[in-house]
């Protein structure tokens, strides 16, 4: 918020403009200019924001307009023009935002994958609509898969999360600004992130499987999957990549054990989940095979 | 495991002190007199403002399939309504608004209200359906945490010999609803400090699908779904100039209110008595945890610290249920788990500009799981049916470091080129088949931009994996000891990335990511062995003009797993390889021919294939190609009969079918050893007539510009 005010010289030359959004909005003044004023970067009595008390109105995010106004006009010159024809570098365009939102929104921003990648904040952004897109929880994922192209596909399986029906957003999961975590989830781990929305998984349970508690997504695919509940492979193909003991965990699985052959509850129906239900843990007493 | 463990304190005193160092040592900078700065002319907003939608959405043909997330699970008429709206006021105070769907499962909405700068309070509401099969029969009657068999049931040694069976189906539905309430307030006590809370209740019912077995005769069983969470978090945050600092407690409390699930034996039992087997399901548990977060911008080179710390336990304390449903099975001693796993997460990154064209950065993150449960003997029984043996229960813990970081160096306005890695350091609880992992990847990139808005950006990498030596003898006894679990298997991958932008007019964009990888697991004797991933997506969009805007997409996905086994050790080893692909394909198009009209027509063809072939000696046996395909079409036509009344008419048609070998043609009594659910794929032909009148009651206005 300070950026508002901050790191400016005193408005004694052509710096800034002589009547800051006023003088803008005389030339600048339609639909696309003023949809600002139906968001929140255009409070009044917010004074956080750019058109609080003391902001610097439109030359708080586009730069001192002083020389532009002077020039009647033209070449936005010392100010910041956001979008990819910009004249302005990435970190030109970003330090405008970053000024204000360094702080809180985006503390791990510097350090993302996405600053990484010279990913400008308008890339995702769009300031003067009264409804940003990517805020939105239904058309945040257009978006993202602007970019996460693979993503879109996922969302197209026959298994997916419900981000294409509206009711989960790529946020639920992910924090775009960056975070300490891997793939910039918004918990601390995978597993802290699956089990926010996922409880029940989360134990610690009497008898307990190892690649549940190390990481869901050993076994699921979150963001798609041509196999039931998001599972990378179907069983029993994919137990069959940790567990071969004798017996039938390494049973070779045909195409005999289907219907019209020797119908196999090794292969058909749940699987291997026909008796071992509890996958993600058991409370049992007796579960240690994960039957009960 | 070697313990590694940071004090959490002392590394978040020291962040919060350097935090405030440098933010003193800013100290203030002139600012820009701006008294004069009137905004006469801004066109702020005041007034109320609501806008409502109503009609109704007329479906057919819609089932489960199409219902799972939507809610419009199946045919008949819905009421469509909707809600938005505004208060504002010239002193700041506000109130907004905005409800959908009301008349679908799937509804949500929030309402929030504050005062500019002050406060605010957010309270919202989601309501999410899934609905998972309505194919599904079962003898099974009752409901909740006991399910039994009809009277005149008659038990047999397969489910062919089941007499009763066919006469005792009763459909079910599958499928159940989470709600979310969450009331949110943040309280800005001055213009560096906030003070937020948040508590969100989440409540989860209906049934689901579960399975019991005695020893090798199954059951798929309706499972009964009835969870609350309730979490709470609450914190207070600073932002100065150069610096900020966040501290949260958050915790959450699970809570199932059926701790099992009774299910009659529908086969002969195996031993007298064995006439009920008894599932426990998730227990109550609790997370608990207090972080820190910050960061501080350097006054050199750009550089800006960030920093995490988070300390949490989880713990688990449901009571045990009894070793079995036999008559005089008693409870183990302890009564109950006593669970109690230490969760930390400190993670410190910096990133810096040493020179105008180049970036760097790094992080160092660990993560700690330590399970502190006393692992406790039991002497089980096996599937309610007869003693097992004694057992002691495994726990599981892992100290994991990550470094990462990279570096990208501007070599001149049309070239970019970067380098960066990651290592991965795990260990692992003692008892686990392998004490430590590390994962070493690194890459390179480069991006050219011919012209200004065209831009490709390639990246190639590689990583390996490596584990210490395997230790067979913490496998249950009856495991192969060649097998290597994978996620702890020695691995080498090789991977590539190409994106492509292109900005080639402002009416005109397209974009390409391209992404190649393979994983190669061939120094496990038996498990997991490859595993390749291609996946292309393109999007082409053009809008000529602010009336008329259309897109195309295209994508492909081809995933492979090759694995390998042995059925005995005195025979070959036998291969599975499985390969699925994805498409998608979707071109749509938005286009207002006058003021009144506007038109939006979407298409969608996805389909998906999955070819699973089995070898053995040589001689390769394929499964039945599984495969779905969506079809999709959607027409919007809204018409505005003045500027406040619009009608909203749409139309969708969506066809979906899927064939899976593991569910096609599979009744209840299929499998010999199986008494299913008769669950089959989805399909569904579904056309959706939607129409809605829409109604603005705009009282906003903007704030007449002033005069002096």
């Amino acid at each position: 918020m300070h950026a508002f005010a901050a790191d400016a010289p005193p408005n004694t030359g052509p710096a800034y403009s002589p009547q800051g959004a006023d003088t803008c909005l005389g030339c600048h003044n339609n639909a696309t200019v003023t949809g600002l004023f139906r968001t929140k970067h255009a409070r009044p009595n917010d004074p956080r924001g750019p058109f609080g008390h003391g902001g610097l109105q439109c030359e708080a995010c586009h730069g001192p307009g002083g020389a532009h106004v002077k020039a009647g006009g033209g070449p936005p010159a010392g100010m910041v023009v956001f979008g990819p024809k910009s004249p302005a570098t990435v970190a030109q365009q970003n330090a405008n935002c970053l000024g204000c939102h360094q702080s809180n929104a985006a503390h791990d921003w510097a350090s993302s994958a996405h600053a990484a990648s010279n990913v400008t904040c308008v890339s995702c952004h769009t300031l003067h609509v009264a409804k940003d897109p990517v805020l939105s929880t239904v058309t945040q994922i257009e978006v993202c898969t602007t970019c996460h192209q693979a993503q879109h596909t996922d969302l197209f399986k026959p298994s997916h999360h419900p981000l294409r029906e509206g009711k989960m957003a790529c946020t639920s999961c992910h924090s775009p600004h960056g975070s300490t975590a891997p793939a910039q989830l918004v918990k601390n781990t995978v597993n802290e992130t699956c089990t926010s929305c996922h409880a029940e998984y989360r134990g610690p349970f009497l008898w307990e499987h190892q690649p549940v508690t190390e990481d869901c997504s050993n076994c699921h695919e979150p963001h798609g999957s041509a196999q039931p509940a998001l599972l990378k492979m179907r069983t029993p193909f994919l137990c069959q990549t940790c567990h071969e003991g004798a017996g039938h965990p390494s049973i070779f699985n045909t195409p005999q054990g289907l219907p019209g052959g020797a119908p196999s509850a090794y292969l058909l129906a749940g699987g291997c989940i026909n008796c071992h239900s509890q996958v993600h843990g058991s409370n049992h007493p007796s579960g240690r095979a994960l039957m009960r | 495991m070697k313990k590694r463990s940071w004090p959490h304190h002392a590394s978040l005193a020291f962040g919060l002190a350097v935090a405030l160092a440098v933010e003193a040592a800013a100290g203030d900078t002139p600012s820009t007199d701006t008294s004069g700065w009137k905004c006469m002319q801004c066109p702020f907003l005041q007034g109320s403002d609501t806008e409502t939608e109503v009609g109704a959405l007329a479906a057919s043909g819609a089932n489960a399939s199409y219902g799972r997330y939507t809610g419009i699970d199946h045919s008949g008429t819905y009421v469509d309504a909707a809600a938005s709206g505004q208060l504002r006021s010239d002193d700041g105070s506000y109130a907004n608004y905005d409800v959908e769907r009301l008349g679908l499962s799937s509804r949500d909405g929030y309402v929030e209200g504050g005062r500019e700068g002050r406060y605010d309070l957010r309270l919202s509401y989601d309501g999410q359906p899934t609905r998972l099969y309505d194919t599904a029969v079962t003898p099974f009657q009752g409901s909740g945490a006991t399910l039994t068999l009809p009277p005149s049931w008659v038990a047999a040694g397969s489910t062919g010999a089941m007499t009763q069976l066919k006469a005792s189906l009763a459909p079910v539905d599958l499928g159940y609803d989470r709600r979310t309430v969450a009331l949110l307030g943040r309280f800005f006590a001055s213009p560096d400090w906030t003070i937020f809370g948040e508590f969100r209740r989440q409540e989860k019912d209906g049934t689901g699908i579960t399975s019991g077995s005695f020893l090798t005769q199954a059951v798929q069983l309706p499972e009964p779904i009835d969870y609350v969470t309730d979490s709470f978090e609450a914190g207070a945050a600073w932002s100065g100039r150069r610096a900020s600092f966040r501290l949260t407690y958050s915790g959450s409390w699970f809570e199932d209110n059926s701790d099992s699930l009774t299910f009659a034996n529908p086969y002969l039992p195996i031993v007298p008595g064995s006439t009920q087997g008894r599932l426990s399901l998730p227990p109550n548990n609790t997370l608990q945890q207090l972080a820190g977060a910050g960061n501080v911008q350097l006054p050199w080179l750009a550089t800006t610290l960030s920093y995490t710390a988070s300390l949490g336990t989880l713990k688990q304390n449901a009571a045990f249920l009894p070793f079995s449903t036999l008559p005089g099975s008693t409870v183990p001693a302890s009564g109950s788990l006593d669970g109690d796993v230490h969760l930390s997460h400190y993670a410190l990154g910096i990133a810096s500009r040493p020179l105008p064209n180049l970036n760097v950065r790094g992080n160092a993150t660990y993560d700690g799981r330590d399970d502190q449960t006393t692992p406790i003997a039991v002497a089980y029984t096996v599937t309610d049916t007869f003693p097992g043996g004694t057992a002691i229960t495994p726990r599981y813990g892992e100290d994991r470091v990550r470094l990462d970081g990279g570096a990208d160096y501007a070599l001149a306005r049309w070239a970019r080129i970067g380098v960066g890695g990651t290592f991965d350091d795990n260990h692992y609880s003692p008892g686990q088949v392998v004490t430590n992992t590390q994962d070493t990847e690194s890459w390179g990139r480069g991006t050219i931009t011919p012209i200004a808005p065209l831009s490709f950006t390639l990246k190639f990498g590689n990583g390996l994996r490596k584990a210490s030596s395997f230790d067979a003898a913490a496998l249950p006894p009856a495991e192969n000891p060649l097998i290597r679990d994978f996620n702890y298997a020695p691995r080498d991958r090789v991977f590539s990335t190409l994106t492509g932008s292109w900005v080639a007019t402002s009416a005109l964009t397209w974009t390409l990511e391209s992404f190649l990888a393979k994983d190669d697991y061939r120094s496990s004797p038996l498990g997991l062995q490859s595993s390749h991933e291609q996946r292309t997506s393109t999007m082409l969009t053009w809008t000529p003009r602010e009336t008329l805007s259309a897109y195309i997409d295209a994508g492909y996905q081809r995933l492979f797993m090759l694995q390998n086994g042995y059925a005995g050790f005195d025979t070959a080893p036998w291969l599975v390889a499985d390969t699925e692909r994805f498409w998608n394909m979707s071109i749509g198009a938005q286009w207002v021919p006058q003021a009144r009209w506007t038109l939006k027509l979407d298409y969608l063809l996805a389909p998906s294939y999955d070819d699973t072939d089995s070898t053995l000696g040589g001689l390769q046996q394929g499964f039945p190609q599984n495969w779905t395909k969506l079809d999709s079409a959607r027409l919007e036509v809204t018409y505005r009969w003045t500027a406040a009344l619009q009608i909203h008419l749409r139309y969708a048609h969506e066809e979906y079918n899927s064939r899976d070998w593991s569910l096609d043609g599979v009744g209840p009594s299929t499998v010999p050893n199986l008494l299913g659910l008769g669950l089959q794929p989805y399909h569904d032909n579904v056309n959706l007539f939607g129409l809605t009148v829409r109604y603005d009651f705009d009282t906003v206005h903007v704030r007449a510009p002033k005069s002096e």
